[in-house]
């Protein structure tokens, strides 16, 4: 069981957000890769597929995942494992004007 | 419902109305977010809004109440083995959806049909009002296709979708870069029509090569749909051949160079341009922002700058934010710099939006 918490910045793109700003939002979700735990997120939140990662299953360029703090090694090859309780964390990468 | 006005903006989508004459600002959507283009369905009265989001990619939302509240649309999608090749040298890449660059009705007979051309160069088409999209892999997998290039974007795209007033199933785009393509059977099959343009740009011996044309957007005039225009990467172009066939028009005043283009609904030989210097200065002549406009077809154009700014003015329209309603009289028109002009009388005089808004993608007439 890995602790999801999505960024205010992809939260506000849930349904029940209607685009409005909103805070983190943090969830309880299996798997035991970043891959397995993104799938029970998409799973719970279709929608957000679209924003994590591009059509072909990469992280999306400018989306930033982390696990216990730490960049994921791979955007395109999510079988990295997690630990129990591991957090991962979905953002934004910094960007913009 | 009035008419109104949907400017798509680098920071939300603008509802502008009218009152005592002047439009104005009546309601913003998304505030904050990248809009690349609106389609106003005259079918339905629904909107659609094409996101640009830096981080999470393009996005498409339907609003059925005129902006009120949105509902998340699917977006077109290319499958693991889509790969996008070019013919100016870049490595192949694998495909995904870059932007939805171009957004079009069907005709009334075709409820819930939509066409989507994108970056990287897929033409879409949904039936169910963008729940499902579907790749149309005719084009998509003509050899020719790799030829094209991005211009101004890595990858090619699609700008310009017209459906035929006569017959829904012939469509025809343009690319940017890689000519003008014709379909007569829904999609299934393609030809490339861009013959008669020329490439500046390109080497000797290759500039004349339709597939190498960078049109920048292309109209076809509703009431006499044999009539075509093109603003060109390095001209203007007319069809009178159903955009078969095309040729210069050489004379347009001050600058052959611009984006955006628009043609009278009813009057094939009215069009306007909005020019810039060229293309290493894209910026208006002298800092002056003008209309080109042609009542006769293109051997004479007026350039309009009544109501203009003409003076320290460095604004760029780009290709979708010219427009032109369905009466014919009036026209809109927004900039780089935030600009909007709008005009009752076929750009004789032009009035400033009272508003500072965000760099403007897309202008579109709504509603009437």
């Amino acid at each position: 069981m890995a602790r999801v918490v999505l960024a205010s910045a992809l939260s506000r793109w849930l349904p029940e957000a209607s685009g409005k700003p909103t805070g983190e939002v943090a969830l309880e979700v299996e798997g035991a890769s970043v891959g397995e735990v993104l799938d029970g997120l998409f799973a719970r939140h279709p929608n957000l597929r679209g924003y994590v990662v591009d059509e072909q299953g990469a992280v999306r360029h400018h989306v930033a995942v982390f696990v216990d703090g730490d960049a994921i090694r791979d955007k395109r090859n999510l079988a990295q494992p997690l630990g129990e309780r591991a957090e991962v964390y979905v953002m934004q990468a910094l960007s913009g004007g | 419902m009035s008419e109104q006005i949907l400017v798509s903006t680098r920071k939300g989508l603008f509802a502008l109305e009218r009152a005592n004459g002047a439009w104005h600002v009546a309601s913003k959507s998304f505030l904050g977010d990248n809009i690349a283009l609106a389609l106003a369905d005259p079918r339905d009265g629904s909107w659609y809004a094409a996101l640009d989001l830096g981080h999470f990619g393009a996005k498409l939302q339907r609003s059925t109440d005129h902006g009120r509240t949105w509902s998340e649309c699917a977006v077109p999608a290319y499958s693991p083995d889509d790969t996008v090749i070019t013919g100016d040298g870049k490595p192949p890449q694998p495909a995904t959806l870059r932007l939805i660059w171009s957004l079009e009705a069907g005709a009334a007979s075709q409820p819930g049909r939509l066409w989507a051309g994108t970056i990287p160069g897929g033409l879409f088409r949904s039936d169910d009002f963008g729940a499902s999209w579907q790749l149309m892999r005719s084009l998509w997998e003509r050899p020719a296709r790799g030829e094209w290039f991005g211009g101004g974007y890595d990858a090619p795209g699609i700008h310009t979708i017209c459906v035929d007033p006569r017959n829904p199933k012939c469509v025809r785009i343009a690319v940017s870069t890689g000519g003008v393509w014709r379909s007569d059977d829904d999609g299934e099959s393609w030809s490339q029509t861009a013959n008669g343009m020329r490439a500046e740009y390109m080497p000797e011996g290759r500039q004349s090569e339709p597939n190498a044309q960078d049109v920048h957007r292309m109209v076809q005039c509703r009431a006499a749909p044999d009539r075509f225009w093109v603003q060109h990467h390095n001209g203007v172009f007319r069809s009178d051949a159903s955009a078969d066939d095309w040729r210069e028009i050489a004379n347009v005043s001050p600058s052959v160079f611009g984006f955006a283009v628009a043609v009278h609904p009813r009057d094939p030989d009215r069009a306007w341009f909005v020019p810039a210097t060229k293309d290493q200065h894209r910026i208006p002549v002298n800092g002056e922002v003008v209309v080109a406009r042609t009542r006769d077809g293109g051997k004479n154009f007026d350039v309009l700058r009544e109501g203009l700014p003409q003076q320290d003015a460095y604004d760029l329209v780009y290709r979708h934010a010219l427009a032109i309603d369905a009466s014919g009289d009036k026209l809109a028109f927004g900039s780089t710099t935030g600009g909007l002009w709008t005009t009752d009388d076929q750009g004789d005089r032009w009035q400033a939006l009272d508003a500072r808004l965000p760099p403007v993608h897309a202008v579109t007439f709504a509603g009437g």
